[in-house]
């Protein structure tokens, strides 16, 4: 890979091992990012949100106890995230979700299932200056 | 996925781990969702978390190359839908599906990715039958005082818990609390503790305001039929904790709810019994509180699974154990330094040091070793709430009504061995249910209670592990076996007529032999009992069969804790060196040439008032005594099960730890070796097999007839 | 001996002399392992042979066939070791002969020992240089797929009768 990650750290909210191991490896092979941070529950965002900074955060958004819609809102309502991108992952079926994840701020939704290109593209897309580097 | 091969192994290792374990969640909670079905009040809890398990099967099944195993967990995950949202009701029916997803789903797992398309016609039939009966009539929000706020961030599960709690006429409360971000995970652990009990927590909502860099603040929304007082105790201990009930508005709807509008009209026919249906507002019902605690045996079980744990590779453990093996060995060489150190005079402070050492190092590599030993094992519960699957199904199947009982679920063995036993297990148990077990009316004209009773109990017995199946049926008949295995031509009816009562129940176990009018094939695959002690053979475990015509039928199997580091007596028989696994072994006696006799040409000796038949090696295995052999013997009894063979041989070496290798396949056919072993020097040493010797020397008729062998 | 794929502990075998003054023609050709066993001259494809070993102690194992010799530990494996004279129904050797050696042998299933009385050298043979089995006569049929005449090709150098190999199959040949 020749261009250097667009992005320093994301953070990965989901949780399933199996979809965090996925996501970690399209995003990495793909060589978008420098750092993935995991967070396996919603819990375990609010542990890290507060102090670290992310250039994005995908978020599943159904998660048992502080689901990602929570998450997203207390994201938006704060100052060190009210801006950073936010990718929501959901189920294909759950349109209402999806749409309540859009309505609280998130930037762009991606279905599951999603292949690994789709992934990497929403993130680049979601990331500004991405479309002059790949010209470049 | 264009990673390298091994990334995306690596990253398909990690779904498969996930997806079993969630399978097995999925078993357990069934089983307990049966169970409270069965009793009248199911959790619904247990249906969101089966739910839940499906979902996230389903979300993440497609993009490993699963996509048969995700098109089931969608099939599934529909069906719990309209079960948690309460358009379908909870009846055995849609539980036989439900159990039956779950066997098709860990099907597939196991078929691999890219396995040849199923057929899932079937399937996918029986669940559209219990689907094809669903209904509701949502309630609205309006009557609470919940901001728009809240709602928004509900997910559809959540509000659908919400609305029924809210139509079951259950309080709701706003729980707020400070949780220290660094010890966020233990205070939620023990909220849900305390709470589990009392109320249902909807949902977290983590809070803006308030809270500071080292905490968060949280609303928490649950509903509890407890009085405030209690709720207060129990759940406000920490001092800026706040419990408020949210209160109810007056009666008709109010511009601030946000529910979704109502999916179908309310029907006028009203279901029958539990789910929660009409649209009232905080009506008196008698709904469903949160069930009290489990007490099905795999309570145990549930809990661990949540607790703090690590998925470890088998693999991993298994290179572990070959470095604690090599230690092991490394140790008898520096006792064997030691022994001839101390034989040295000069050398006594030497000595005397090198012992310290040796001594210390023996306590923490031991330690070690039982530590790894440790982490392979595993509790049989697992293999119990499989089997428990089974039994359901096979007794609908058969039109039985069985009980399950089950003791002994924490009993440990290594992670091997558990998943080898599954299989003769389940054809027990199978066989049980359809031959053993009567039908409710048989049962009730022999005045036994209508329902039958299964029993699946294990136990630790010194270096062995004991697992029991009991069943109160029918019993086996020893004469139906003697004439059906005289019929297959497997024993002469001469040799037939000299067995004792035991030795004709163990005809079972020949190829073959059946007592069944039609040979059922249950598993579809053919297979007698005579692969079950196979099976169980091949772990160096025995089975025995207890049997009472009109009274029940037990099985009794018995096998070594662990296949991997054990404890061996290092034997020499013919010049030729040994190893005994210590586990089999009673103890080792001084052979008196004299006290020697034939009974039915089969030599045996005296020991404490009982007959022990006994075994020379060096003629079993062809061997020479090498010139000049001193004439002093050993009798080494070994025992496993119910039966008790003393081997002879020539000399006595001492114990050892060992790790056996299995023989390659070309050797296959050499009968009575467990594998060989290094017991370094570079000797390369044959490691005894007891159970197929036992079953090799003691196998003959007239052995049986004279009743050899058996325990005193 | 880079390339050629097999570890050598405590022997060595010499390569290939290049017989033929052309260069191999890349893709019809094979690399056999020749080794002799009871005064005739064999050969197993070098690329089932894992490694050669000097004849070691080797513990019996009771009961086994005839031709089994026992078992021996190749760091930490428990290895099958075959005398293969008997296995190809030869006269039995006269007792130790220090040229003998044990050759690791992937027979597909399973690497089991071979004991052979020497072994020669490693031979690059062109397909034109082996005769397949069908026109092979003899008892050994199921295990011989072929005759190899090394050095056929090259019209400048004459082949002995002596040296021709009789090439060898693995998998049938460690085969119950």
């Amino acid at each position: 890979m020749e261009e250097p990650p667009l992005i320093a750290r994301i953070l990965v909210v989901e949780d399933s091992s199996a979809m965090r191991a996925y996501v970690r490896a399209a995003l990495e092979e793909a060589g978008v990012v420098r750092e993935v941070v995991e967070a396996s529950s919603g819990f375990e965002a609010l542990r890290l949100l507060p102090r670290e900074s992310f250039g994005l955060a995908i978020v599943d958004i159904n998660m048992p106890d502080v689901n990602g819609l929570e998450l997203i809102r207390f994201m938006r309502g704060s100052d060190a995230h009210k801006s950073t991108p936010l990718l929501v992952i959901s189920s294909e079926a759950s349109e209402r979700d999806r749409e309540r994840g859009l309505s609280l701020g998130a930037n762009a939704y991606l279905a599951k299932p999603f292949t690994a290109e789709a992934l990497v593209e929403a993130v680049r897309e979601l990331v500004p200056g991405a479309e002059e580097d790949q010209a470049g | 996925m264009t990673g390298g091969g091994d990334e995306g192994d690596s990253v398909r290792d990690e779904f498969v781990a996930e997806a079993q374990e969630i399978i097995e969640a999925l078993s357990r909670d069934l089983l307990l969702l049966d169970h409270g079905q069965k009793e009248g009040n199911p959790d619904p809890d247990l249906v969101n978390s089966v739910f839940r398990g499906v979902h996230t099967l389903k979300g993440i099944a497609g993009m490993f190359g699963f996509a048969d195993l995700g098109e089931v967990a969608h099939v599934l995950e529909d069906l719990l839908d309209q079960l948690r949202l309460g358009r379908v009701e909870l009846t055995q029916e849609v539980l036989d599906v439900l159990f039956e997803g779950v066997e098709v789903l860990q099907r597939l797992l196991s078929a691999g990715p890219e396995a040849p398309e199923a057929d899932l016609d079937g399937f996918r039939g029986a669940v559209q039958a219990v689907l094809d009966l669903g209904e509701e009539a949502p309630s609205d929000f309006g009557a609470y005082d919940l901001d728009t706020g809240v709602l928004s961030v509900l997910t559809e599960y959540e509000e659908h818990r919400l609305r029924t709690n809210i139509d079951q006429g259950v309080p709701l409360y706003r729980l707020r609390v400070r949780f220290g971000l660094t010890s966020i995970d233990s205070d939620l652990e023990e909220l849900k503790a305390r709470a589990k009990p009392i109320a249902e927590i909807i949902t977290y909502l983590p809070s803006m305001e308030g809270g500071d860099d080292d905490s968060i603040d949280l609303e928490v929304l649950l509903a509890s039929r407890v009085d405030v007082a209690e709720l207060r105790d129990a759940l406000c201990t920490a001092s800026d904790a706040e419990l408020e009930p949210v209160g109810s508005r007056g009666a008709g709807a109010s511009g601030h709810t946000m529910t979704p509008p109502p999916p179908d009209e309310p029907t006028t026919s009203h279901p029958p019994a539990s789910p929660p249906a009409a649209p009232k507002r905080a009506e008196e019902r008698t709904g469903a509180p949160p069930a009290p605690p489990r007490d099905v045996g795999a309570d145990s079980l549930s809990v661990r699974s949540v607790a703090k744990t690590v998925r470890v590779d088998i693999g991993k453990l298994d290179h572990l154990m070959n470095v604690v093996g090599e230690l092991a060995i490394i140790r008898s060489g520096v006792g064997r330094v030691l022994d001839r150190v101390r034989g040295n005079p000069e050398f006594r402070a030497l000595a005397t040091e090198l012992h310290r050492i040796h001594r210390g190092f023996e306590r923490h590599l031991d330690d070690l070793q039982d530590g790894i030993l440790d982490v392979r094992m595993v509790p049989l519960g697992q293999t119990f709430d499989r089997l428990a699957r089974a039994v359901r199904q096979v007794s609908r199947e058969h039109g039985k009504d069985v009980r399950l009982q089950v003791s002994g679920a924490d009993t440990e063995v290594d992670k091997l061995i558990v998943e080898e036993l599954t299989d003769p297990l389940l054809h027990i148990i199978r066989n049980a249910i359809d031959h053993g077990i009567e039908t409710s009316s048989d049962r009730e004209a022999a005045g036994k209670p209508a329902t039958g009773t299964l029993a699946l109990n294990a136990y630790q017995k010194g270096n062995h592990v004991v697992i029991e199946v009991e069943d109160d049926g029918s019993g086996m008949d020893a004469e139906r076996i003697l004439a059906s295995a005289v019929e297959r031509g497997a024993i002469t009816v001469e040799a037939g007529e000299e067995m004792q009562r035991p030795e004709k129940l163990g005809l079972i176990f020949l190829p073959g032999v059946s007592t069944a009018e039609a040979i059922t094939d249950l598993s579809g695959r053919g297979v007698g009992m005579d692969v079950v002690k196979t099976h169980i053979a091949r772990l160096g475990g025995v089975v025995d069969v207890h049997s009472e015509l009109g009274i029940g039928t037990k099985f009794t199997i018995t096998l070594p804790i662990t296949l991997a580091i054990i404890s061996a007596l290092v034997v020499r028989v013919a010049g030729r060196t040994y190893c005994i696994p210590l586990t089999v072994v009673q103890e080792a006696l001084v052979l008196d040439p004299a006290s020697v006799r034939r009974v039915e040409g089969h030599e045996v000796i005296t020991l404490r008032g009982a007959t022990l038949p006994i075994c020379r090696l060096d003629g079993l295995f062809g061997l020479q005594q090498p010139a000049g052999a001193s004439p002093k013997e050993y009798v080494v009894v070994t025992s496993l099960g119910q039966r008790r063979l003393g081997l002879v041989v020539q000399g006595l070496e001492g114990q050892q730890d060992i790790i056996i290798k299995p023989l390659g396949k070309t050797l296959s056919d050499v009968k009575g070796f467990a594998g060989a072993t290094d017991l370094g020097d570079q000797r390369v040493v044959l490691v005894l097999d007891a159970p197929s010797l036992l079953e090799e020397v003691l196998a003959g008729p007239e052995v049986r007839a004279a009743g050899l062998g058996a325990t005193s | 001996m880079s390339g050629s794929g097999i570890t050598r502990r405590d022997t060595v075998v010499p390569a290939a002399p290049s017989r033929s003054k052309e260069p191999a023609r890349g893709h019809a050709t094979r690399d056999f392992l020749a080794f002799g066993l009871a005064g005739e001259r064999f050969a197993l494809p070098l690329a089932a042979v894992r490694e050669i070993l000097k004849v070691a102690p080797i513990t019996e194992v009771p009961r086994a066939r005839p031709h089994v010799l026992g078992i021996l530990s190749v760091r930490g494996r428990i290895t099958t070791v075959m005398d293969l004279r008997r296995r190809l129904r030869m006269a039995p050797a006269g007792d130790d002969d220090k040229q003998r050696r044990i050759l690791l042998v992937d027979g597909g299933q399973e690497v089991v020992g071979l004991l052979v009385d020497e072994v020669y050298q490693v031979y690059r043979l062109h397909e034109e240089e082996m005769e397949l089995a069908a026109v092979v006569a003899g008892d050994l049929s199921e295990y011989v797929f072929g005759i190899g005449r090394p050095g056929t090709l090259d019209e400048e150098v004459e082949v002995e009768r002596d040296e021709i190999l009789i090439l060898l199959d693995p998998e049938p040949l460690l085969k119950r």
